[in-house]
Parts: C-alpha cells; structure tokens; sequence
C-alpha cells in the first residue's frame, strides 16, 4: 500500500515520511504556537499597561502602588469628552470610507476578470507603500486656505471666499482617515465578498432584484463579518492615530492617541497607560459585540 | 577689558584655532563620530553638518531633535538618551539643571574651550545669565543661541505694526491665531500678558505659583473653547506654514518662523516688539554622561569652541535669526566684507537693533524649562490641550 502511494505520486514521498513522534511534537506547538503569540504580544503587554496604570506618578517616571488618579484623570476631565467626540468622527469615517470603498470592492468581485483582481486590488493598496506621514502632511498643501482646493474652487468661480473648515479642525480629520484607511475597507471587502458565489449576482439578475435589494439582503449579510473586521480596523485607527489630528486637526481635534501623547509630553505616563487600557478595552468590547453578531471567524471561511 | 586681558584672550583663541586647524582636526576626524542630538537651527552653513564639521574638525552624526523639553528628560532621564547621544542640545536656565541633577550630563571643563573668553559677559559668575549654564555652581552648558521671543503678525493682511500681546489673544483675530504647542513659552507669555496688562495676579511669569498656572491655563481655555487658536504650532516648519499660508495673522512664534514664513512666498510677515515683554530662552550645548564615558569629550570640546566663535555666531544672525552668544561678530563681519554682501550686513544690523529693543522691554522674562511647580505646569498645559 505504501510503496503503490510512493509511485503513484510520481516518487515524492508525503507527510508520511515525518515519524509520527515529530508530527505529534509539530501538532502540538501548531496548536500552541498562536496562544503563546498572544501571551507574549497581547496578554503581557496589556497586563503591563493596566499595572502601570495604576501605579504612582513621579517627577520623570513612575513608582509602584495602586491609585485610580489616572482614570480619574480621564474620566472627569475634558479628554473624556475628546474621547467620545473623536468615536463619532471615527464612526463618520468609517460610514464614508464604507460608502466610497465597499461599491470598489464589489464592482472588482463583480465585473473584474478572476486572473486580475488580485492586481486591481493591489492597486488600491499601493499607496500604502509610501509613509503615512508623507501622505498626510501632502494633505495640508491641498486644503489650506490658499491650498490646491480653495483656489482650484476660487478661479472656477464656485466660491467666494476660501473654505477655512478643511483643515485644522474635526473635518480635517475625517478626510486624513477616510484618505488614510480607505485600503483598509477596500481589502476587507474584496476578502468578505469571497463569500458572495459569483453566481448569486447572476440569479439576482434572472430574478429582477434591484441594486438596493441585492445589496441590503444577499451581499451584506454574507459580507457583514469582513465588512465589520475592516470597519473596526477604520475606526480604532481613528482612536489611536495620533499623527492624523495632530498634524490636520486644530486646536480641538483631539483623539485618544493624542490624548496619550500629550500625556507622555507631560510625563504622566499611568495616565497614557490609562488611555491605552480604555482604548484597548473598547475594542476588545468591539470585537465581542461584533463576534457575537456576526462570528468574526467566518471571515477566513472561504479562504479555508 | 584691559590689553593684557585682550591679548591673552586672543592668543588663547589662536592657539585654540591652531590645535583645531592642525594636527588636533585630523586626530578628531579619524574619531569615531560625536553623536549630536540637535534640531537643525544648531547648525549654519551648508545644508548638511559639513561645515560645521570642517570648522570642528570631528565628524558630527546629528540626530534631528524637536524643541521638546519632556522629550529630552524623557529620552535622557528615563530614556536610553545617554547610550545613543554623545552631545545634545536644549534650553539653558532649566535643562541643565533637570539634567545635572540626575546625572544624566557631565560637568565641564572651560579652560579646554579655548574660545570660552568670547562668550558674552553675562553668562561668566554672577552675570545676568550665569545661571543658565550652571548648576550648583559648576559649568555644564555652553550657549549657543539665544532671543527673546515674539509676535509674528501678517501685516499685508492687518494693515498696522502690532506692540501689544493684546492682539494674539483679541477677538478679532479669532481663528486667525496660533501659540506653541508647548506648555514653557505658551504659559509664559500668556503670562507676562496677563500680568502687564493687569488682567491676572501673577509675580513671576518664569517660575509661577500653582494658582499662577491655574490662571493662565483658564485664560488660555476660556479662548480656546471660543475656537481662537486654530491650531497649536509644532516645529519650525509647521509655525512658518501656518503663516505664510495665511491660516493665521498672529502667532507667538519664534524669530526663524518668521524669517522663514517671510521669505517664503515674499510676503509681509512681521516680528513686533511687544510692550508687556518677551520670553528669553538661550540654547546650550550639553556633554552627556555617555558620552564623557565613551570619551568623546575631546570631540565635543571642539564643537564647542566653534559655538562660541564669531564663524557661526554671523552665520546664526543672518540666517536664522539667532542672536550670537560671543563677542566680536561685528568685527569678524568687518573684517571678512566676501562673506557677507551688504544687504546681508544691513539686515544683520537691523535684526540686531531689533533684538536690543526687546531685550530693553522691562517685563521681559526668562524661558524656565524646568520651574519650580512643574507638576502644575504640565498637568494644566494638559488639561489646555484637552480642553
């Protein structure tokens, strides 16, 4: 039986060839090797920072002890408020990048050949390839007052005076995000449309259902749990990214990576381990809710 | 100053150069580099640190810094500062005693900086200045620039020279105006506004009490939550964009960011003398403690004696702004007409008077990276910044 197997695969021997023993010892780290990533890169650190976030400020660092004056500091202050402001404009964010990125991701499924989606997509991709910081201060040329915009605007006579609110301000952010994690929502539609058969556009056709009702019940109950993983992936991004309000928001486009920032600028680093274990929770809560809802494993079932 | 005094200054700086220029340069070169952690106005000449270097005789690794005071107690208190940087720079009348003090930078030698016997008058003991390269009494710093810092305003668009702090923070220029998005120079100035104009009840605008702090921050938030700041400037690039481009008129600013927001696009970009008074700051150079036990002090000796010599002292005024920290700069320009054409000798006498003018204002106070109530200072610079 086995030297008939040996031939019939043209002479390459199978996994048949490891000793069991070996395969065993492989099956066990393979089993074990992601639950000791997560110790080592998730659970540890994330054990650290809420440690460190109860411990005692000093002048330069920190010391050992248990206070609650970090949370305090966050929660009855003004960067409680910044923090709920900057989960709206990351949730408009992710309610336009999904407007403008998921129609890209089912016309590719859709209407691009098999052998050259891959490549579109990569296109998409692309411009992750240059520096997020290169990407977002190029933003500032084009929307300043006397920027790209207003005076493209300007000289085609649609208006009159400069538009002031596209940068330095809430705005601002939100069109760095969407600009920045546009891919994102591209990527994970292009995966979660995988589980779309191809063929279901066909029978939407033959049956007369119209865009709206194709999209509202066929695509995105298949596609919820890819379109969700990219939609938090936008929106915690838009909590954490301090780069994006510092450089295109004004003086109140404040989020939480800022927050932790200006925290370390003054040295109060249980109050940054503070909003990194609050921010670290909300997605945590995040992925519950949207496991529960949706069962976030199924968006590598097609890949599988 | 008698003759003898001068003479042996002078044969101290040549003998200085000579080592420099001779046998000493080609030693240093063949170092290894001195690690140099310092933003781009410590250097002048080429775009690059090459004439610095040419001028020193050591090879420079420059490490770009930002004008972050917590970036450097960060880095070299609680940081790995003094394994990566040999040398660095900061504010003096602050810095060097928050770095003194926890040994993280070493103390100096003068008489191993032969152009030492230049530097300005008031920075030798009991000066005006002494304090501010000195910590218990031993020398740790050596200054490089200094100013007293002010309000740029567009005067194209406002039509009139401002004199007056009342201007950065008047309703007019709502949303028109910026600060620095740092916690020493924004409350101090703020500050010396509010006690020159009588609005707040505040001694010291350098080393203010908790409820000083606690004035000034409400003030500053109060207007922010009117929307006036549109923003709070970064770096010198981010302050001269923000003015040339006209997304403000008024910005508390250093004197580069004018220079460079004025040159820019051509534009009328103004530096003010203001009548409240201006914060001082000077920058100095610093010896790390890994760096003396790495033995770079040779090297750092050396770019030392160049910060204190006429040669970069000209190029700092004329290009940037700064004011030299050395005797003699009048007589080097004199004395070398091909380096500097005439407008540029014009435009350093302007800069220069200027500079005089401010100095002069009586409510004028010094730049206090490290003030006594610095906990106050940065928990209600954070809660601005939060606001």
């Amino acid at each position: 039986m086995t030297s008939a197997l040996s031939n019939a695969t043209g002479g390459v021997t199978p996994a048949k060839s490891v000793p069991l023993a070996s395969r065993e010892r492989l099956a066990y780290w393979a089993f074990r090797a992601p639950l000791i990533f997560m110790v080592l890169f998730f659970a540890i650190p994330m054990a650290m920072t809420v440690v460190f976030s109860v411990f005692e400020r000093t002048m330069f660092w920190m010391e050992p002890g248990f206070t609650l004056q970090a949370y305090e500091n966050f929660f009855f202050s003004a960067r409680l408020t910044n923090f709920l402001n900057s989960m709206k404009y990351s949730l408009i964010s992710v309610v336009i990048c999904f407007i403008l990125g998921f129609p890209i991701a089912v016309f590719v499924r859709k209407s691009i050949p098999l052998v050259a989606q891959h490549r579109v997509v990569l296109l998409f991709i692309l411009p992750f390839m240059v520096s997020e910081i290169i990407r977002v201060f190029a933003l500032r040329p084009v929307l300043q007052r006397n920027g790209l915009l207003n005076t493209t605007l300007t000289n085609l006579g649609i208006i009159d005076e400069p538009i002031t609110a596209l940068l330095y301000t809430h705005t601002g952010v939100v069109i760095g995000e969407v600009m920045s994690f546009l891919p994102f929502i591209i990527f994970s539609g292009f995966l979660a449309m995988e589980a779309v058969p191809k063929f279901i556009f066909e029978v939407c056709d033959d049956l007369g259902v119209g865009p709206w009702r194709r999209f509202k019940d066929v695509i995105l109950p298949l596609a919820a749990p890819g379109i969700f993983a990219g939609s938090v992936f936008i929106f915690v991004n838009g909590l954490g990214v301090a780069l994006l309000p510092n450089i295109l928001g004004g003086a109140g486009a404040v989020n939480a990576g800022l927050i932790a920032t200006q925290a370390i600028s003054a040295l109060d680093f249980p109050l940054a381990m503070a909003v990194s274990a609050i921010m670290m929770a909300t997605l945590m809560t995040l992925l519950w809710i949207g496991h529960r809802l949706f069962d976030l494993t199924k968006i590598l079932t097609p890949l599988s | 100053m008698n003759q003898a005094e001068f003479n042996r200054r002078q044969f101290i700086a040549l003998m200085g150069a000579a080592t420099a220029a001779s046998g000493f340069g080609t030693m240093a070169h063949a170092q290894e580099a001195l690690k140099l952690w310092a933003p781009g106005i410590a250097k002048v000449g080429a775009q690059d640190w090459s004439d610095m270097e040419a001028q020193s005789g050591v090879g420079i690794n420059a490490i770009a810094k930002s004008a972050r005071a917590d970036e450097s107690i960060q880095k070299m208190v609680v940081g790995d500062g003094n394994a990566l940087y040999d040398a660095m720079t900061d504010n003096g009348g602050g810095m060097e005693d928050a770095l003194a003090s926890q040994g993280a930078i070493a103390e100096l030698d003068p008489s191993r900086i032969p152009n030492w016997g230049n530097m300005l008058p008031s920075y030798r003991e009991g000066g005006a200045s002494a304090d501010t390269i000195r910590y218990d009494g031993k020398v740790f710093a050596v200054p490089y620039i200094s100013n007293a810092d002010s309000l740029a305003f567009n005067y194209a668009e406002i039509g009139e020279e401002l004199n007056s702090w009342e201007a950065l923070f008047d309703s007019q220029f709502r949303g028109r105006a910026a600060m620095q998005n740092d916690f020493g120079p924004t409350l101090t100035n703020t500050a010396i506004y509010l006690k020159q104009s009588g609005k707040g009840s505040i001694d010291n605008p350098s080393d203010m009490t908790e409820d000083e702090v606690r004035q000034t921050a409400e003030f500053l938030i109060a207007l922010k939550k009117k929307g006036h700041f549109r923003t709070f400037w970064d770096g010198v690039q981010n302050g001269a964009d923000l003015l040339s481009s006209e997304e403000v008129l008024v910005s508390s600013c250093w004197e580069v960011i004018q220079i460079f927001a004025a040159r820019k696009n051509g534009q009328d970009i103004r530096y003010g003398t203001m009548k409240e008074g201006h914060q001082s700051w000077n920058n100095v150079l610093m010896l790390t403690r890994g760096g003396q036990e790495r033995g770079m002090e040779d090297a750092f000796y050396s770019l030392a004696n160049v910060y204190l010599s006429p040669w970069f002292g000209a190029r700092t005024l004329a290009g940037l702004g700064f004011t030299p920290q050395m005797e003699g700069v009048t007589e080097y320009v004199d004395a070398n007409p091909e380096e500097f054409d005439a407008d540029t000798r014009a435009l350093m006498l302007d800069r220069l008077e200027r500079k005089q003018a401010r100095r002069m204002v009586a409510g004028n106070s010094w730049q206090n990276v490290f003030p006594t109530n610095m906990r106050a200072y940065q928990d209600w610079w954070s809660q601005v910044q939060a606001a």
